[in-house]
């Protein structure tokens, strides 16, 4: 594909997502931040969701060899990087997608925390060219390199060439775990369920006898 | 459009986007958000400095900054796509935070995100769909990373939170 080719699925890709999550009012950081601080997970499900079907969907072409898997190394680096975007977006109160998105829906707060972002990762160019840690993409070797806190690289292809077992042998298996939390949430809000209608009930019988009280 | 009345559940939203992904995983690579970010800040930090910007070697050797990068256009629709679901729903109005402390969370926020996606090379979107359904070893350091990460800005927040009230 050309690049002109690429832009355009990439936009129109782009597009309908954010449609679909414009709509849906999705958002990844509430997805995680929901479910730790107020115990609801109403974007938690929808991301197993995807994450369900998403394993399936790779580790099943990827048997075969087909796709474009991501291919870098990770180590120290992609730990430490996430927890600082962890922390970074609940307190900013959206992630890179819903920046965009609700950007798109005329919060300026979003679009604040967009530039920002841009800020940081300028700033991040001017440590890495004083560090140059992490290695570059061009230094990648794909093996363990303990002097640059590297793991190198390991996906469920190299899996599947090691061992001789198809891909998607492993991902029905994280496919099956991740189902296993999604059952684990809803029964957790079944529980919630009953204990709300508990709570309901008793404020209720609480009420009608202090009325009656009062009546008396 | 009944589409554009109602909100949508997000686990068709997002079981539909994933479909999509497989697409995007076929043809060039899996849905990510950061690389064209960071293209974006290369050729904005380029339009400013211009030749200056060889000065730091991050802008030529990780990410010499291209307007064809197609992972930019990614985000751009996003924007779009956003802006048209808003605006058909009539949900798009200005929104300004109102208090100086959500001044204050969100540039610190922007902030870490911008420099902890360039530390981590990917992003929550890659994280969760891109690299966890490739079982790529990165994905469970990150997965790791973004869940210790959000506790720790939800302990934050909260104690924020009681400190206003």
């Amino acid at each position: 594909m050309t690049p002109l080719v690429e832009c355009l699925v990439a936009f129109l890709f782009g597009s309908v997502a954010g449609l679909l999550m414009q709509r849906s009012r999705f958002c990844n950081t509430a997805a995680l931040r929901d479910a730790i601080m107020f115990k609801t997970y109403r974007n938690t499900k929808a991301m197993l969701v995807a994450m369900m079907i998403l394993t399936v969907g790779f580790t099943g072409f990827m048997s075969v060899g087909a796709g474009h898997p991501l291919q870098f190394d990770v180590g120290l680096n992609t730990f430490a990087g996430l927890f600082l975007f962890g922390i970074g977006m609940v307190l900013a109160g959206a992630c890179t997608v819903s920046t965009w998105v609700k950007t798109g829906e005329g919060n300026i707060g979003a679009l604040w925390a967009l530039i920002f972002t841009f800020v940081g990762m300028f700033l991040f160019s001017l440590v890495w060219s004083a560090s140059w840690w992490p290695p570059a993409p061009q230094t990648m070797t794909g093996q363990i390199n303990p002097a640059a806190l590297q793991l190198g690289f390991a996906n469920a292809q190299t899996l599947q060439d090691k061992l001789g077992i198809p891909a998607v042998f492993f991902g029905l298996i994280q496919a099956a775990l991740l189902f296993a939390l999604y059952r684990g949430i809803l029964r957790r809000e079944r529980a919630q369920h009953v204990e709300h209608e508990k709570h309901q009930k008793e404020h209720q019988k609480n009420k009608s006898a202090s009325a009656a009280a009062v009546h008396s | 459009m009944e589409f554009f009345r109602k909100t949508l559940d997000p686990i068709i939203a997002l079981a539909a986007i994933a479909v999509l992904n497989i697409f995007m995983f076929l043809l060039m690579g899996a849905w990510t958000v950061g690389g064209g970010e960071t293209m974006m800040t290369g050729l904005m930090a380029q339009a400013v400095l211009g030749d200056e910007l060889e000065r730091i070697p991050f802008w030529s050797i990780v990410f010499p900054p291209h307007a064809d990068y197609w992972k930019i256009y990614i985000s751009l629709g996003m924007l779009f796509g956003a802006f048209v679901g808003a605006v058909a729903s009539k949900e798009f109005y200005w929104r300004v935070p109102r208090h100086l402390s959500e001044w204050v969370l969100i540039t610190i926020g922007g902030l870490l995100m911008g420099f902890g996606i360039r530390l981590a090379y990917i992003c929550n979107v890659s994280t969760f769909f891109g690299l966890m359904p490739e079982m790529n070893l990165g994905g469970y350091l990150a997965m790791s990373g973004i869940i210790a990460g959000a506790w720790v800005g939800s302990m934050i927040y909260k104690k924020i939170l009681e400190g206003d009230a």
